[in-house]
């Protein structure tokens, strides 16, 4: 039965805003990778596309969750090496390539999925997604005052997800030090920070570049993968619904942070649905604070924010990836 | 340089041309279309296999194939065209008008004011607008009276329901959206006068994520039955995870979610379009603005699962001859409350026309705001 | 040893001859890619061209391409520069709305011309306001002004459907949440079967092309997009030109959003920029930022996009695949550039010392 007690309503609710958040956290994670070796690449939306396309009609055609998962990244990875290959090696303009990408992955995705419109998920995938590996049982102390209604929100609040769920934190957690704590993740920033000096001290900054954006792309894959196999169970045209962007946006509001974009994520997450919560107090109606059109700017207000606050900082301070979004031509030096 | 740069794209130009132009006289025997013979344009809103509004009038048009012949018609269809961009509507209204269609249909509201410029600059080709209020000598607009069916799904969940608290996923505060609330609420509340129904809305009429986050708040608050007016299945999948019922719409959708689904209401344009292609065929097309019902099987009810209660179904039985005869009368027979408890149509009357068209206030029993 | 060097210039003739190639091989993997999909591409190629032969067709292309080529103009100003304005959607919106705003305070009697006057200069008003933040914060902190302007557009968007579902919802329009649309008056004329925003796109383009070579704020926002150190040894203030040319970016921008509400939608909603604010990114881009090359690109463009709508509505190609052929031939012709741009030797070890930016 549905407790209603306010607590748990909260709890319900920062359930779902979880559940809502994983493609925008692990599409951040991707793109984190991609801008932390100096490559702005917009196609977010395009191979989130592209790898929800390539693995849902794979996991409806092989039943296999591993090939469906697989392809996911492989066709995202598709449409990164495009890019790749465009901005990497050919030289080409990065936000003119990924706006291409956009444009060309969407049309992929949709055309490959044309077979896929109202398959279902197969039913043991469904079943591996159903699962929650975590949730304990707490019928023996849901009835102790105070210390069961804790326990319970506590439950609902961090151990009742999908197996998704808890392998995207972890993930987060991996990347954040790999990321600070290897030399592979300092070659990495380094190359994003400034190709020049890497190049100097022996760093292969384009095979360094190629791997970032391929990774970010096969991250992309499977957060697309997550809204038709598990989310939504289906699949339907332009399925991200320009979550893509939203991730464009996460990457900045972070900070080009792993960890933080767990935070972001949620946050992100939370905006999105929160307006079917306000609709439940009429007297917000007339409000346009909490106009839902309103509340669907809040994502992109908060990221210019904080994109103007963190480059008015002090020098000294970082203010992202110094080589962000400019090439890197070893001969132009 | 410049002029050169400039010179050089122009002769690039000049070069695609004959590359397409050379290609096009290699294969395009022209074809001299047999006087019998019907070009028809539709233009929808969604992908044709949206499995909600769109798949309804392909449906439709599919009908109206079989019925009049597949060598009689040549279709020429645009998908996914928002009906907000009317730059992108009107390139693909030319586009039909320009291939030669005779009748374009034209599936969304917000295509209207389109329709009516390009209604004025082609006379000799016929338009027809679903769901508007705007006509012309050439453009005629159409819709169905799913209210009807709505009334029926109503008393079906009223009678369902163990809670007393119904979900309703909506898409857009207009009328029409209203007006189905209303409709399928009296439904509810004439078989069980306790039950509320909750509204949310989604702003969209199509979006997987959207609609299922609206059920499951709906769901949260204890709602054990579902209705929705949406162009997926969302809901109703929603209901089936949660393990309760829900009603479809548009289409049958019992597939979506076996274990859940109890009926839907649905839409049957087909008798309409073979009418209106074929009156195009033998030159007798006029203006009729058809507001068709369950009489004339525009629209009905979608077979009443096992999973509907003995009661419903008796129920549903008994009233359906009632609102084949009065049609939307019966569905808006007074007396009607609004949900603040002012009476808004009085015993012995019914609801206008006029007010069911501009229809911004919800009935007793809805708990939820216009817009 | 493989090394890529940088061409002095090439000749018009071959730079000509590799984009034939590119979209040649464009074309030749278009249509194997139809050909796999399960089509004709013969059919295709039919089909096309019976779209584009009519001059009703010309018309509608022609149509197509005044916002693509206004909008192209306008970025390619900014781009000029440097700076890297990506937010013409948003611009060409904000235009639009500025435009939507005036028209609904002027008294009902009020001239046609005026009107559209009025409009025009808010246009330009509007769309200049709604780059002035990116460009503010980017002379000021460096700010990134890729993503600033990004950002923008979503926030543009989002704004419009608000009005049109809240704020400005038309009590006439039958509880339909519609903006009221603007008066017949704010019409724009017609000429020679198109509104007249053709020839304005042609006076833009000239303008436009007369102050990059031929004024002196042109020569300075050229030098700024060159290198802002040398812009500023020659004594100029880089921050002012910056605002100045970001501000010109945006209000064509805006007057493009104008162009459209008072040439062919006649009322403002959230998708009127219809993604043509980024589609112009491309095109200013592949022209080289030039704004003769910009008016053929945009018509190029606009073809491509009525062939798609006909693959699509008369060979029963579906309008994804279209998307998936012109990102094919995007690709392309991005690639086709670095051969253009680029030599490659085949020789032993040795570097160029020449320091040079890239475009």
């Amino acid at each position: 039965m549905t407790d209603t007690t306010p607590l748990m309503v909260l709890a319900v609710f920062l359930a779902s805003a979880v559940r809502y958040s994983m493609p925008l956290l692990v599409g951040t994670l991707g793109e984190t990778v991609t801008e932390r070796s100096g490559h702005l690449n917009l196609g977010v939306e395009g191979m989130m596309l592209m790898g929800g396309a390539a693995g849902f009609v794979t996991a409806i055609r092989t039943d296999s969750l591993v090939l469906s998962l697989l392809a996911a990244m492989g066709g995202a990875i598709a449409g990164a090496l495009f890019y790749a290959v465009l901005t990497v090696t050919f030289r080409a303009n990065q936000v003119v390539t990924g706006l291409a990408l956009t444009l060309f992955g969407a049309g992929v995705a949709n055309t490959v999925g044309k077979g896929a419109v109202h398959a279902s998920t197969p039913p043991h995938i469904q079943a591996f997604f159903a699962w929650q590996p975590l949730r304990p049982d707490l019928s023996a102390i849901e009835s102790v005052p105070v210390l069961g209604p804790a326990a319970v929100f506590l439950r609902t609040v961090l151990l009742e997800y999908n197996i998704y769920v808890y392998m995207a934190v972890l993930l987060a957690v991996v990347l954040s030090l790999l990321l600070h704590r290897t030399r592979l993740g300092l070659h990495l920033r380094v190359v994003g920070e400034n190709p020049a000096s890497a190049d100097a001290s022996g760093i292969r900054v384009a095979a360094t570049r190629y791997g970032a954006i391929l990774v970010g792309g096969a991250l992309c894959g499977l957060a697309g993968l997550y809204l038709p196999l598990v989310h939504n169970g289906t699949w339907v045209e332009n399925i991200t619904g320009g979550r893509g962007w939203i991730v464009v946006a996460l990457v900045i509001f972070v900070r080009w942070s792993p960890l933080r974009a767990m935070l972001g994520a949620l946050l992100f997450g939370a905006l999105e649905i929160i307006g079917f919560k306000l609709q439940g107090f009429p007297q917000l109606a007339g409000n346009p604070l909490f106009s839902q059109y309103i509340i669907g700017m809040y994502p992109y207000i908060i990221t210019v924010i904080v994109l103007v606050a963190n480059s008015a900082r002090k020098k000294g301070g970082w203010r992202g990836p110094g080589a962000l979004g400019l090439p890197y031509f070893r001969e132009e030096r | 340089m410049h002029i050169r740069k400039i010179l050089s794209t122009l002769l690039l130009m000049t070069l695609l041309a004959g590359v397409m132009l050379a290609a096009g006289c290699q294969s395009g025997t022209p074809t001299n279309a047999p006087a019998e013979k019907v070009k028809v344009g539709v233009l929808y809103i969604s992908p044709i296999d949206d499995g909600g509004w769109s798949t309804a009038h392909n449906r439709g048009f599919v009908m109206a194939e079989n019925e009049i012949g597949k060598d009689k018609i040549e279709w020429v269809t645009k998908e996914n065209i928002p009906d907000t961009d009317a730059a992108a509507t009107e390139t693909a209204l030319r586009i039909m008008a320009d291939a030669g269609c005779q009748i374009i249909f034209a599936t969304s509201y917000n295509y209207m004011d389109t329709v009516e410029k390009l209604a004025k600059e082609y006379p000799e080709i016929k338009f027809e607008h679903c769901s508007g209020y705007k006509t012309a000598d050439n453009m005629d607009n159409y819709f169905g009276q799913i209210e009807q069916p709505r009334f029926l799904s109503g008393i079906v969940a009223g009678l369902t329901t163990k809670s007393n608290k119904i979900g309703y996923v909506a898409a857009i505060p207009i009328p029409e959206v209203v007006r189905g609330i209303n409709a399928f609420t009296l439904g509810v509340r004439s078989v069980n006068p306790d039950a509320e129904v909750h509204v949310r809305w989604t702003n969209t009429w199509f979006d997987l994520s959207l609609e299922s986050a609206a059920a499951n708040e709906l769901l949260n608050l204890g709602c054990d039955v579902t209705s929705q007016h949406q162009d997926s299945a969302a809901t109703l999948k929603a209901a089936e995870a949660k393990g309760v019922f829900g009603i479809g719409y548009d289409n049958p959708m019992g597939d979506a979610a076996p274990k859940a689904y109890l009926t839907a209401p649905i839409w049957n344009w087909g008798a309409y379009y073979t009418k209106k292609i074929k009156a195009v065929m033998d030159g007798t097309w006029s203006v009729e603005q058809y507001w068709g019902g369950m009489k004339e099987g525009m629209v009905g009810l979608d077979t009443l699962t096992d999973l509907v209660p003995q009661a419903a179904k008796e129920k549903v039985a008994e009233i359906e001859p009632m609102i084949l005869e009065q049609g939307n009368d019966y569905v808006f027979k007074g007396p009607i409350k609004d949900n603040q408890g002012n009476e808004k149509v009085a015993a012995g009357t019914s609801l206008s026309k006029a007010d069911q068209m501009g229809m911004d206030w919800f009935v007793e029993g809805v708990v939820g705001s216009v817009g | 040893m493989l090394r890529i060097a940088r061409k002095e210039d090439m000749t018009g003739l071959r730079a000509v001859g590799v984009r034939i190639a590119a979209v040649l091989l464009a074309l030749l993997a278009s249509g194997l890619l139809i050909l796999a999909m399960g089509y004709d591409p013969r059919e295709v190629v039919r089909v096309m061209w019976s779209g584009m032969r009519t001059l009703k067709a010309l018309a509608s292309m022609i149509r197509i391409a005044i916002p693509l080529a206004m909008a192209a103009l306008a970025v390619s100003i900014a781009f000029t520069m440097k700076f890297w304005n990506i937010g013409a959607e948003g611009q060409i919106l904000m235009g639009a709305f500025a435009a939507t705003a005036i028209s609904s305070v002027l008294p009902e009697g009020t001239p046609g011309a005026l009107r559209i006057l009025l409009m025009a200069l808010a246009g330009l008003a509007g769309g200049a306001l709604w780059a002035l933040p990116p460009a503010l914060f980017r002379a000021a902190f460096r700010t990134n002004e890729t993503l600033l302007t990004l950002m923008f557009n979503y926030i543009a968007i989002r704004w419009v459907e608000y009005l049109r579902c809240q704020l400005w919802k038309d009590p006439a329009a039958m509880g339909f949440p519609q903006i009221a649309p603007i008066p017949e008056s704010a019409h724009l004329p017609q000429l020679l079967g198109v509104h007249i925003g053709w020839i304005l796109v042609l006076v833009l383009a000239f303008l436009q092309w007369v102050f990059l070579r031929r004024t002196k704020k042109g020569f300075e926002v050229r030098v700024v997009g060159e290198s802002e150190k040398t812009a500023r040894y020659a004594g100029m203030t880089v921050g002012r030109v910056l605002l100045f040319g970001v501000l010109l970016s945006g209000a064509l921008a805006g007057l493009t959003g104008m162009v459209k509400l008072n040439g062919t939608a006649f009322v403002l909603a959230e998708r009127l920029a219809g993604g043509d604010g980024f589609t112009a990114i491309i095109i200013a881009w592949l022209s080289n930022l030039s704004a003769p090359v910009i008016l053929v690109v945009a018509f190029l463009f606009a073809a491509m996009k009525q062939g798609a709508g006909w693959m699509e509505g008369l060979a029963g190609i579906p309008s994804a695949l279209a998307d998936t052929v012109q990102g094919l031939i995007l690709f392309f012709a991005l690639g086709s550039e670095f051969f253009i741009r680029y030599r490659i030797i085949l020789e032993s070890r040795h570097r160029t010392e020449r320091k040079e930016a890239h475009p």
